[in-house]
């Protein structure tokens, strides 16, 4: 049982005074409010988001550039040290059995860790 | 006709027309309960669009019970923030016998005669009157709003009640 049954004559009062309030102008202020504040967030997400774009567009081709700079720095070391092994190769051959040891201790403590 | 969860399920999920439905359907409680706690239409009215817009940003918190105790728990911290601005030095006191809030009341000769005897309660009570009697809240649903002990939410009511009847027993008021 809800307690407000024991003043339901007073509850009557109130709520007679309630009926009494126009509901539409109220309503529609209130909804308008709720449309303008959806529609200026919908405003600042594209307009942030559409600087956030154009910020990262404007650093692509710096972005491309230390890519490729990079990728022929790869390709240049990996060519350097294929030149530095044949060279320590025909120098000593002693040096391609450490290579192959270090290799065989690499490769064990790469299962290891898996396992 | 669609329930209030079911609106308000519809509402979380961004649907307006689901929300304008729950905001038509309070309006009236969410109104005369902000008009009632400041004594001003145009103070609470501004509080009722407060506390809708604050529901709309929230309805996905709202977690079924009754819709009516959701959005006037909402309408009370509204009250609340706007009392702090207005008088921040003064903490609300529910046991508080004096009306410590500076009310702008409504002078108007049509004002009705139970809104006179309301403004005759202390704070407090006036608040718990409000909540239980005028916008139908239960005693347990007052207390979770506000926060206040159970039973010093129903000794308000009790209280308030008992001097709203004698305020509008009055001749002069009656």
């Amino acid at each position: 049982m809800r307690e407000e049954e024991t003043f339901q004559d007073l509850t009557s009062l109130f709520a007679a005074e309630d009926r009494a309030l126009e509901a539409k102008p109220f309503v529609d202020e209130v909804m308008g409010k709720v449309r303008r504040r959806a529609l200026m967030r919908r405003a600042v997400l594209l307009a942030v988001g559409g600087v956030g774009a154009i910020v990262a567009a404007l650093q692509m081709p710096g972005l491309l550039g230390d890519w490729a700079a990079l990728d022929n720095t790869v390709v240049n070391s990996i060519a350097s040290a294929q030149q530095q092994a044949d060279l320590l190769a025909s120098s000593n051959p002693l040096w391609l059995g450490i290579a192959a040891v270090v290799g065989l201790c690499v490769a064990a403590v790469a299962t290891m860790e898996r396992a | 006709m669609r329930t209030d969860p079911d609106l308000a399920a519809d509402a979380a999920r961004g649907n307006e027309a689901a929300f304008a439905e729950l905001v038509r359907r309070h309006q009236a409680r969410v109104r005369g309960m902000s008009r009632r706690l400041t004594g001003s239409a145009a103070a609470g009215d501004d509080i009722a669009q407060a506390t809708f817009l604050t529901a709309w940003q929230k309805i996905g918190t709202y977690a079924g019970g009754t819709f009516s105790a959701w959005i006037c728990a909402i309408c009370w911290r509204e009250f609340l923030q706007v009392r702090r601005k207005t008088r921040p030095e003064i903490e609300f006191d529910e046991t508080a016998e004096i009306i410590p809030f500076d009310r702008p009341t409504d002078r108007q000769d049509d004002r009705m005669d139970l809104s006179r005897a309301l403004e005759q309660l202390s704070e407090a009570q006036r608040v718990c009157v409000v909540m239980c009697v005028a916008a139908g809240l239960t005693h347990r649903e007052a207390a979770e709003a506000t926060g206040w002990p159970l039973g010093t939410v129903k000794s308000h009511v009790l209280r308030g009640v008992e001097a709203l009847r004698k305020h509008l027993a009055k001749p002069e008021v009656a």
